[in-house]
């Protein structure tokens, strides 16, 4: 690696990773959170077969899970100005990745539900607690336990997808880089530098979830 | 007369599982429901606790009457606080300790003070011999602890009934004894229970009465002693002696 190379991965270095730091994780950490609450009412109305609900939750999975989030980035940010809706970039992203990430996550949410034995469902019926009571006491936390794993991996999955941000002028962490790219053009390197951040954002993100399955195990309880 | 139900019908898909079954039950009693497989015993007892809709029929608890097929959910959880349910396989709340799993019903269901539900578990936790394990979990446990541990819960609500289905069917025959134990001290201290069982030993020691159902229908109603010794339908013979059989061909087996 020759000297003038190693000058511009140093340069780059902070020019890549304070976008990362300041948007990257933002967008992955808001969205994430955004994307659980859509997935848990709409995992919860087809667990609890809420009629019309269920009907539209599907409709819903359906059409966000058929269509490319690229494509979903672009109709947001580029095409619904044209209906008078317009949205700066950062909140454009993190309304279409909440929507996105939701639809998948509410499936990985519902198979948890479903997974929890049911029952422990009439046991509750017949110590007189209502089904409010037996959904956030008793098979909430058992679904949320098992969805862990799930969820912390949609939570790494969603810090790379972020990347795609770039296409609607987000100056996130990929975006950071093709800037400083158009300026040495040594995209080899670059990307290769920004490559390695992402790796580092995961690889953290992975230890978190570890630690955290292990704290979950470590409470007893459900296999 | 604490339990009446009167002429209960429940077909599963166009399948008649239950064809009017009508049956007392008073302060007191121990009920042994017994008959072959798919006869509707477990049905029964779902029908009764609403765990199924029955399609027809009536049920009068505490002197209330209720028609089965637009009972409200109101009255559904008013009787539902007065009954208790054993189930099979034990149903216990995994992400709950034994002690949580008995004070559940009491504190969320029943808004009891904290304190006295955790005295009232423990005391019924006692009772099956459980009160040393309120720390574990349900996994922590054998077949047969866990079963006590249900009932415990069952227990702690002071349920005027308490509802069993095959409670020992679940377990190891080993750990078998200790359930059917528990059960016989509840019915010396006069709860009243209604148990469908394939235990002989407990229908005819412990219950004073048996209902024998087959497909969908009694076909015998007897004090425990009557059925045992003399009973009328050929039916319910023909089943009491096979279900001996068995013990002793399974008895052999294990020799
Ligand atoms: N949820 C259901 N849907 C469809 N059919 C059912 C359902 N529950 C029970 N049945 C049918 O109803 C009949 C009676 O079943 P039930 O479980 O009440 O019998 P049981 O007497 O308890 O038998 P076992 O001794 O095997 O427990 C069976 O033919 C069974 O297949
Ligand atoms: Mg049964």
């Amino acid at each position: 690696m020759s000297e003038r190379i190693w000058e511009i991965l140093k340069n780059a270095f902070f020019r890549i990773l304070i976008p990362g730091i300041k948007v990257t994780i933002p967008l992955a950490v808001l969205s994430f959170a955004f994307a659980f609450i859509i997935a848990l009412a709409v995992a919860l109305v087809q667990f609890a077969n809420v009629k019309g609900l269920k009907q539209l939750s599907r409709f819903y999975v359906w059409i966000i899970r058929g269509t490319p989030v690229l494509v979903q980035l672009y109709i947001v940010f580029f095409g619904l100005p044209k209906i008078g809706i317009t949205l700066t970039a950062f909140p454009a992203a993190v309304i279409v990745f909440s929507i996105n990430e939701g639809a998948y996550m509410s499936e990985s949410l519902r198979a948890s539900l479903e997974s929890v034995p049911h029952g422990q469902i009439e046991a509750g019926y017949c110590v007189g607690m209502s089904y409010l009571q037996i959904m956030r006491r008793i098979v909430l936390p058992q679904a949320l336990r098992i969805a862990f794993p799930s969820l912390g991996n949609a939570l790494i999955s969603l810090v790379k997808e972020t990347s795609m941000a770039a296409t609607i002028t987000v100056v996130e962490m990929f975006r950071a880089a093709q800037q400083v790219n158009s300026i040495y053009i040594e995209p080899l390197w670059l990307y290769t530098e920004a490559a390695f951040m992402y790796l580092m954002f995961c690889t953290v993100l992975t230890w978190l979830q570890r630690w955290g399955e292990k704290k979950l195990n470590a409470y007893g309880g459900v296999k | 007369m604490l339990l009446k139900v009167n002429n209960i019908h429940k077909s599963f898909d166009g399948n008649l599982v239950l064809k009017g079954i009508s049956l007392e039950v008073n302060k007191g009693d121990v009920i042994a429901i017994l008959g072959p497989s798919g006869s509707g015993k477990t049905t029964l007892l779902r029908c009764i606790n609403f765990l199924e809709r029955a399609d027809d029929g009536e049920l009068i608890f505490d002197d209330v009457k209720h028609q089965l097929n637009k009972i409200s959910h109101r009255e559904i959880s008013a009787i539902r606080k007065k009954t208790a349910f054993v189930f099979q396989n034990y149903n216990l709340f995994l992400n709950k300790t034994v002690l949580d799993n008995v004070t559940e019903g009491l504190i969320i269901a029943r808004k009891m003070d904290k304190k006295l539900a955790r005295e009232k578990a423990i005391k019924a936790l006692e009772k099956v011999g459980m009160a040393d394990r309120l720390d574990s979990y349900p996994i922590q446990l054998s077949g047969g602890q866990q079963q006590r541990v249900a009932i415990a819960r069952a227990l702690a609500t002071d349920p005027e009934i308490i509802y069993f289905d095959e409670p020992t069917s679940a377990l190891d025959p080993e750990l078998i004894g200790e359930v059917l134990n528990v059960m016989k001290d509840l019915a010396n201290d006069g709860m009243t229970m209604l148990v469908v069982t394939h235990e002989m030993n407990f229908a005819r020691n412990v219950s004073n009465k048996v209902i024998f159902m087959d497909n969908g229908q009694i076909i015998e109603e007897n004090t425990s002693k009557g059925f045992f010794e003399n009973p009328q339908e050929e039916r319910a013979k023909a089943f009491v002696q096979g279900i001996i059989e068995q013990r002793a061909i399974k008895k052999e087996g294990e020799k």
